[in-house]
Formats: C-alpha cells, structure tokens, sequence
C-alpha cells in the first residue's frame, strides 16, 4: 500500500521545482535529443457500475528522469483474442493520463469472459511508441442499506456475467468497504462474501458525513486477479451530522479582521480628548496672535 | 528476458490497480495539474527548464512547465468551503529522516537557510526519554501572530490556515515575538531563490519569500487545493504526519487513513504547550512504542545537521 | 528699548551669537560620526538585514532597546518638564528648558530606530493604510505620533516668551534671516495681560496632557512586549516598570545635560549644586523605585520558577551577568549612595552616577530584550550554530552611535536657537528670585 501510494505521490509531485528560470542555463544546455529517451505506458482499470475505467499513464524515462507526456493520443481497445473494439482515442493531460470510459456493454470477451484492454500510443519522431494492456472480467457490486434490530446494515451483492450472458454471483471475494475523503478514502470495513455472492457489514456509528448526514459508501474488489478493480457506490444518511469546527472560547479572539468594540471606543475617546486639549492649545496660541494685531495700532 | 518483462508487468498492474483505485473513486483526483511535462504535438520550442524531481536530481525539461494553479491575493483570504484542516504527529514514528524539512523547502523554494518545519529533539524532564519533535506552525485558533499584526499581513482564514502575504508584511517581527513556538522565519536578505517564481504573487503558493518579510509553514494551501496533502506528509517514509479535514473527522499520511477523533482517543494525542492558550491545529500521538532508538535520528545525518543538536541535554549525555 | 543693557538676554546672547573654534570641531565630528551612521545605513539597505546581528530566534537586538531607551529618555523629559511646572518647583526655571529639549529630541530619534528594524521600510504607509487597531504596534503608532504634536505644542509654548524677548532685543548680532523667524514664530506676543493668560492656560493643560499621555505612551511600549508570551516579557508590571526605568533614565539624562551645559555655556551662575541635588533626589527616588520594580518582577518569576522563567533566570546569571549586575545593582544602589549620602554629593559625583545610571538603564533594556529571545518555549535547536546567539554588529553600534550623535547635534543647534535657560523670568512677568533662587 505504501509503495504504491509513494508511487502515485512520485508521479504526481514530480518536478514540481523549479531550480533556474528559463535560458538562464543557455550556456551549459546539454543538447536533449542526445539522450535515448524511452516511453513508458501504464494502464489502469477500474469497472464501476455499467462501465469501465481505463486511465492510461504515459511518459518519458530520460537518462535524468522522468517527464510526462502531455497532448499525446492514446487509442484504447478491447479484445477477445479473435475480434477487437476500439473504444477511442483519447489525449494525455499534463501528468500524462489519458482516460476513458467505456460501457461494459457489448465488450468482447473470451471463452473464460476475460476482456483484454489495451491502450497504445503509436508514437512519433521524437517519441516512440509505448502500449500497455490488462485482462480482467466485468463484475458489478451493488450496495444496500437496512437496518434490522435496530442495527444498521450494509449488504453488499457482487455479481458478474457468466458465459450465457447471465447474471451470476462472485463468491468468496473480498470486499473493502470506505467512505471518500478529500485526500484518501477511509477503510470502514472489510466483507466476505458468501456464495450467493453477497455480505454484510454492520456499519459503523460515529462517521462523519455531510451537514446532513449523507455519507457516500463505496465497496471495492482491490487488484483481483479476474476482476482488477471494481467499485460500488450508493449514498445513505447515516453519517454523524457535520458541526463545522468552533475553537472553543471564542469570544476574545483579537485575531480577526475587526477589533473589539471596547478597543475602538476606549481608542476614540482617548484620542478625542488629547486631541481635543490639543486643539484648545493651539486656540489659545491663535487668538494670542490675534490679540497681538488688535492692540498692535496703538504700539505705532 | 520475457520472464522478466513478466514480472515487471505484474508489477506495475499491481501498481496500477491501486492507482485506478483511487483515482476512480474521484477522490484523489489531484496530479492532473501538478507536474513537468511535456508537449508531445508542441513543437519544441528549444527553451529548457530545469527541473527538480522528488528524488531530489535535477533535469531538464521544455518549458511548458506547468505549477499548482494560483489564486489571487484576495481570493487567499478565504478558506476552502467547508473545511477546517487538521495535522496529527506520530511522535512515536519519527526518527529525524528530515525528509519532511527537505521536501518543504524544495517544495516552498526556499532558501537553504530557511526552513519551515523544524525538527527538534526533546526530553521533557531529566528522567524522561528523549524523543524526536517535528513542528510545523501550529495553525493555532488563537494565534497570537496574527493579532499582533499591525497592518493584517498574516491572517487566519476559514479553514483554519494562517498565512503570510509576503506584499502586506512590513516586516516588524512582532509576529515572530508574538509566536510561541519560534514557528517563523525571516528573509534576512535578499535570496536568489526568491526570483524562481515568475508568476503573479499569491500568499497560498507559500513562495517566493520577500526580502524583509516574515515566512512559515503554510500548510501548503496550493496542493490542499487540488486535493493533495502537504509536502511534509507525503514525504515522510515513516508516515508520522498525518493531514486532514477536522470537520470529516479523518486524517491521513498518505498510505493509512483514520478517524481523527479515535485516533486522538484510543492513542491520546495531545496538543503542545495547551497552557499558552494558543489553541494548536496540531496534534501530537505521544512517543510510545517507539519504531526508532532515539540515536537513530542521528543516523545518517549531515555533520552539520548533527552539529545543531549538540547543545541537546540528550547529546551533553551521551557525547560529552 | 531703555533697559536694553539691563536686558537679562544680554548674558545669554553670546551663546546664541558665537560659536567657539571648540564648538565647530564638536559639530564636525558628530557629522563624522553620523557619516559613518550613514554608511552603515546604505549598508543595510543593500545587503539586507544580514548585516545585523539579528536571527530567526533574536530578532530584535540593539535597534529596539535603543528605541526604548531614547522613548524612555524622551517621555522622563516630558514627565519631568510637566511636573516641574505644573507645580510650579521654585527651582525649575534652570532646568526646565533642557528637560523639554530632550523631550522633543529623543521623541525624533527614538521612533527611528524602530525604522531601523523593519524589514520593508517602503512599506511604512502600510501601518496607516491597513493598520490595525488589536495590533499594539498601532496603539505604538498612534500613541507615538501625538506624544510628538503634543510635545511639540508644549516646546513651543514654553519658549514663546523667549521668542518674544529674542525678537525684541535689538542688541543681537544675528543674521536677518534669524531675526525674522524669530519674529514670526513669536507669534506677536508681547506679554499683554490676556496674552499671558492664555498662555499659561495652555502651557498648565498641554503639561498635563503631556504628563499623561507620557504615561500611556511607554505604558503602551512595554505592552508590546508584555502582550507576547514570552517567558520574561509576559508580566503585569511591565507598564508601570517601563515608565519608571524611563523617568528614572531620563532624570539621569537631564543630570548629565545640566553639567554639560553649565560647563560648557559657564553658566555656574544659573545651574548649581542646588539644582543637581535636586534632580539628583529625583532621581535617587526614581531609583529606589526602579529597584522596587525590578526585584518584584524577578523575585516573582525567580519563586515560582517556572520552567522557561528559570531558564530566562539562569542565563541572566551566566551569559548576561555583568549587564545583569550593573543595570540591576549598581544602577540602583549606586544612586542611593552617592545622592543619599550628603557627604558624596558633589556635582561631579552626581554627574558621574547619572552617567552610571544611563548606561545601566541601556543593559537593563538589553536584557529584557535580547535573554529572552535567546530563551524561547522551544529550545533553539535545529537552527544554524552561528545563528544561536545575538552579538551585535558594527553596523548596529555605529547606528547607535549616530543616534547618540544625532542627539547631541541636535541638543548642541538647539542651544544655538534659543537660549538654554529660559530667560523671559526676568522680564517682570516672573519674579527673578524664580530664575536665580
Ligand atoms: S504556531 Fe506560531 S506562527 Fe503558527 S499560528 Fe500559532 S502563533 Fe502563529
Ligand atoms: S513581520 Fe509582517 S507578518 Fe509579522 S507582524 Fe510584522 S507585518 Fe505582520
């Protein structure tokens, strides 16, 4: 889990300083087609509810490091073995995914119902080509909430399709159960299912969900080796309702924009009355000088 | 030769599965706008930027380098909607690998002299183990910096960030007294590093430093914003920070996720100098079942890093 | 006039009219100094606040306790000229002027070694601009700048009748252009009785404000540091402290003023022993107080002992302790002695404790500021070795230098304007007994 959390971070954080602006170095600038560049391609599935998720990653190993391949048209497809679909051709952003969402639906699968994805970039005069393909089956977990003896329930129903085209169940699999985060998602739960394909879990009291309650459940099959990922969703409102954070004490904060109103009325008078005594000074010293020029004519 | 193209492949398919995984839950969605890349239909234009991976190896790049979006000064004023960040700190786990200073610094650009987290090594009493003591700034809900302020050039917003605007600050170091925590820094001189950044200035991108202005940790508001948990604790091989959303009640450190407050309660975080009142958005896991010796922390370091703990009551002992 | 010759100006106007050979060099060599000052300046603006002493952990050294101290000096002259007139001390009139000349001189310089200090001098607007009211550095500001109009106002009312006298005495030999400011800033007056009324009505209220605002001013400065939470500075008697360790600095300024100019300007005549035991009792008041001030702070953190107040307290006894000793003992007992004692009290000894007493009213603001620092709730650790500790540098000592200098010129010109000693006494309005006891 840690690797390839550190993974993820590494492509994402990957070369985000910036050391020198540009043409600053246009003295030492090493000539850059001189270093083999090679392209990479990883592809990543996820099934979801009717349809498929097909993140392809491509980018480029220099002999200094890795870059991403922006604007680069990746062409995903499906194949049986026999007969192929193309699922379209999608370009690459700046991290250098390229995603695309197919319906399950009328995907060509093998005798064993195996669905072979591929996404391959065909490369141009710079850059080579790359491809990357992955196998798994179709599977659909569905999520349903009940509560029973005052207990709240989650059951889980995974099923996938067998070779006639019916609906069957998974049995035996593992399921993780979570609630999305802004940065991670947060384990609640694991299920085993049963034969007929389904499990429950007894779900936990005291999670947090939105101001009223609503929390997002999802249910995951994680890297199996039929199913790859697949990923439920359904949304129930037994979440803690949100309190949106209050520090405690809160009625001498000093730190917000406006100051207390003591503070400005003690100011005020303060400076009102020095300036006031000011003032009258500054009177006396003008009506001095005009006492001057009164009972000056006399003087002459 | 196939056998081993073979197992990369599982490999990277298990790499890969992990990374749907979380991208398809729409929840980590970050990335997409946070990388060097380049263009593969652009011509090349000929100009480079050097670039500095994670591993810390510099390379060259076109220059259609790309940074974290950024908001306008008034728009860093506000918090994100909603949301009131949290930092948890597994005292337990920290051995002073200081990759969270590293990643901070290069992260923020900063000059080698300054740094925002700092590590220190602390033993409370004389009888007390010694234990290793990352601190960022606290964030605190009553931070005395931000009163202190004279003209509001570090403010708290929303969320619960408290930031500096480099533009504002006229650099009286009131806010550094007013810390307690010794949580700030200042630019004592013009740095070339400050001139990296050539786009329009925004207190959440945390960098470029002014000349004669206050910096400190910034909680990374950048990467908060496209969903990404800061530079310290994605860093960290031994996952001791952990980063979340107070009103979500979790945290993270990257690879576990927790419920904040079970985490505070079954591991009994605390809150450091809690007396002071400064109310901290940090919490520390106290330093019990240590993963590291203490003298680990001295490992591999750096003679001259080694050199800053000397003064330690935990040094004097032990190297006198 | 008839009674020109008998015009008490007369003695006086030498002063005014002449400077020696003696008083160019003064003059030039305080421009040497300030000259360096300013080098140093330039130097900091170039190469940034590096060329300081200060750091991350000691980020206000030399600057700000010379901040403090020129207020503190600043606000004792305000204290001690108000005092002195509103209750009409028979033996003020001597003194009085110099202790408004120093009121208004330190008030110029001290807020600038605050300028000193902050980072982004082109954004001083700023603190008018987006100024915030919770921020003590606002109420500093605000305080600062109408304790200047007010002290100003009160200097000008007090020499008014100088003004007027210097303008009538046709006798002076002083170019036109003196002449003529002399005559407008005069403001006509003539001594009519209602003139005279309402002179003195307004020199009684702006006494008093002075008085007052003095008070709330340094009060307000000491806040600055009592506000914070530092160990050392978080304490309840800061105020009242500051405002005596000012008056006390102040009355010992004034001291070395008096003995200064009567040697200088040989006014043996106006100035004499009298008039130094005098303030030298003030002073030695203001000691016993500043004593009482000082041990109650410290004996309170030192008892409690408190774990960062026994550290604040250990390092004043190791790193800081001669300061330590001489700003807290011999800055407090040497006073108690010297003028306590009759038998000591000549005026060369006072002299010399006020210079003491200056000095160690300097190292006392010193280690309020800088051992705090250097003692923090979090150990200093993990920082730079050779940021750890606060030495000033020779561009803080030369910037304090050209503050002194800055002083001294600014005391020397001002003499050079007006006469160092009121001299309207003399003209009836005030009984010349008053002037010469
Ligand atoms: S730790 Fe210090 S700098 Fe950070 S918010 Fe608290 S008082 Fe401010
Ligand atoms: S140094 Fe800057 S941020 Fe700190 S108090 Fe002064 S103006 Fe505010």
């Amino acid at each position: 889990m840690k690797r390839i959390f550190a993974f993820a971070l590494l492509l994402s954080l990957m070369s985000v300083l910036v050391l020198k602006p540009a043409g600053s170095y246009a003295g030492e600038k090493p000539d850059t087609t001189a270093t083999p560049v090679e392209s990479r391609m990883q592809l990543a599935y996820l099934c979801g509810a009717d349809s498929v998720i097909l993140t392809a990653t491509l980018n480029l190993k220099k002999e200094d490091g890795t870059v991403n391949l922006k604007n680069a048209f990746i062409e995903f497809s499906a194949s049986n073995g026999e007969s192929a679909k193309s699922l379209g051709k999608f370009a690459t952003d700046q991290e250098g995914n390229a995603i695309c969402k197919a319906p399950v639906a009328g995907l060509p699968a093998d005798k064993d119902g195996m669905i072979n994805y591929t996404a391959k970039f065909t490369g141009n005069k710079k850059y080579p080509a790359a491809e990357a393909s992955f196998k798994a089956k179709p599977a659909r977990i569905r999520l349903s909430f009940s509560i029973q003896d005052s207990l709240r329930i989650l059951k889980v129903d995974v099923t996938q399709k067998n070779l006639k085209g019916e609906t069957a169940p998974i049995a035996k699999e593992k399921i993780l159960v979570y609630i999305p985060r802004i940065f991670s998602l947060l384990k609640i739960g694991e299920i085993t299912l049963d034969d007929a394909g389904s499990g429950t879990l007894e779900f936990p009291k005291e999670i947090v969900g939105d101001t009223l309650g609503n929390l997002t459940v999802l249910a995951k099959i994680e890297e199996n080796d039929n199913f790859g990922n697949v990923q439920g969703q359904n949304v129930i409102n037994w979440g803690v309702h949100k309190q949106y954070y209050k520090a405690e004490v809160p009625s001498r904060e000093l730190w917000t924009p406006i100051a207390p109103l003591w503070m400005i009325i003690t100011l005020i008078i303060m400076l009102a009355g020095v300036w006031a005594h000011y003032m009258y000074a500054v009177y006396e010293l003008i009506m001095i000088k005009r006492l001057s020029k009164r009972e000056k004519p006399p003087l002459f | 030769m196939e056998e081993e193209t073979n197992k990369n492949q599982k490999n990277t398919r298990r790499q890969f599965l992990k990374k749907g995984l979380i991208a398809g839950a729409g929840v980590a969605v970050g990335g997409s706008l946070i990388a060097a890349y380049v263009d593969a239909t652009a011509t090349e234009t000929g100009e480079k930027v050097k670039v500095l991976t994670t591993d810390g190896e510099i390379m060259e790049v076109d220059k259609g380098l790309l940074k974290l979006p950024r908001v306008s000064r008034e728009e860093s004023h506000q918090g994100l909607p909603g949301r009131k960040f949290v930092m948890v700190i597994d005292l337990g786990k920290c051995k002073n690998a200081r990759k969270c200073v590293e990643a901070c610094q290069k992260g923020h650009h900063l000059p080698k002299s300054q740094e925002f987290m700092k590590v220190y090594l602390l033993q409370d009493s004389e009888k007390t183990s010694p234990y290793w003591f990352p601190k960022p700034c606290f964030h605190c809900d009553n931070p005395l910096c931000v009163s202190v302020c004279p003209v509001g050039a570090t403010y708290k917003r929303s969320d619960g960030i408290v930031l500096i605007d480099n533009e504002r600050c006229i650099g009286c170091k009131f806010c550094m007294t007013g810390c307690p925590y010794s949580t700030r820094v200042f630019a004592w001189k013009h740095y070339e590093e400050f001139e990296q950044d050539k786009e329009p200035y925004s207190p959440e991108a945390g960098s470029p430093g002014k000349e004669g202005t206050v910096s400190k940790c910034d909680f990374c508001p950048d990467l908060i914003r496209v969903g990404k948990v800061p530079y310290c604790v994605s860093a960290c091989p031994m996952g001791v920070i952990y980063f979340g959303d107070v009103d979500e009640d979790t945290v993270t450190n990257g690879t576990e996720t927790f419920q904040f407050s079970k985490l505070i309660s079954d591991r009994a975080g605390y809150r450091y100098l809690e007396v002071l009142g400064t109310r901290p958005c940090v919490y520390y896991l106290p330093p019990v079942e240590r993963q590291f010796e203490v003298d680990r922390g001295f490992g591999d370091l750096d003679e001259k890093i080694k050199e800053r703990y000397k003064d330690t009551p935990y040094s004097k002992k032990h190297n006198p | 006039m008839e009674n020109e010759q008998n015009n008490p100006l007369k003695e006086f106007a030498p002063q005014l009219e002449r400077t020696t050979m003696q008083g160019y060099t003064w003059i030039l060599f305080l421009l040497l100094v300030i000259g360096v000052g300013f080098y140093a300046f330039l130097q900091q603006v170039l190469h940034g606040h590096e060329v300081t002493g200060m750091r991350d952990n000691v980020v206000w050294g030399v600057y700000i306790v010379n901040f403090i101290f020129f207020m503190g000096v600043s606000y004792a002259g305000a204290l001690i000229s108000g005092t002195l007139h509103l209750f009409k001390t028979p033996w003020r009139k001597p003194v009085i002027r110099m202790a408004e000349f120093i009121t208004v001189i330190s008030l110029l310089i001290g807020p600038c070694f605050i300028l000193l200090c902050i980072g982004r001098l082109d954004r001083l607007p700023y603190l008018v601009l987006f100024g915030r009211i919770q921020s003590p550095i606002t109420w500093d500001v605000i305080a600062i700048s109408t304790d200047i109009f007010g002290c100003f106002i009160f200097l000008y009312l007090a020499v008014l009748r100088d003004l007027a006298l210097l303008r009538d005495y046709e006798l002076l030999k002083l170019p036109k252009w003196r002449k003529k400011l002399y005559k407008a800033l005069a403001l006509g007056y003539t001594g009519t009785p209602e003139q005279q009324q309402r002179l003195n009505r307004a020199t009684d209220i702006m006494a008093a404000m002075v008085i007052s605002i003095a008070i709330i001013v340094y009060s307000v400065l000491a806040w600055i540091f009592s506000v914070t939470l530092q160990p050392g500075w978080h304490s309840t008697i800061f105020g009242p402290y500051f405002v005596i360790a000012a008056v006390y600095s102040g009355s010992a300024v004034l001291i070395i003023c008096m003995w200064v100019f009567r040697k200088v300007y040989h006014l043996e005549a106006y100035i004499t022993k009298k008039h130094f035991v005098a303030v030298g009792i003030i002073m030695l008041v203001l000691a016993a107080f500043f004593g009482y001030f000082t041990f109650s702070d410290y004996l309170t953190k030192w008892y409690g002992s408190e774990k960062n107040d026994e550290l604040l307290i250990q390092l004043l006894f190791k790193k800081f302790y001669w300061p330590f000793i001489i700003s807290n003992y011999v800055g407090v007992l040497l006073p108690l002695i010297v003028v306590g004692l009759a038998r000591f009290r000549t005026i060369n000894n006072i002299t010399f404790t006020a210079v003491v007493v200056v000095v160690a009213l300097w190292l006392n603001r010193y280690i309020i500021v800088v051992p705090t620092l250097e003692s923090p709730y979090l150990p200093i650790q993990d920082a730079r070795p050779e940021w750890l500790n606060y030495t000033a540098t020779w561009v803080e000592w030369s910037l304090t230098a050209t503050g002194v200098a800055v002083f001294c010129l600014l005391f020397t010109l001002a003499s050079k304007f007006i006469t160092i000693i009121p001299v309207s006494g003399v003209t009836g309005e005030e009984k010349k007994e008053d002037v010469l006891i």
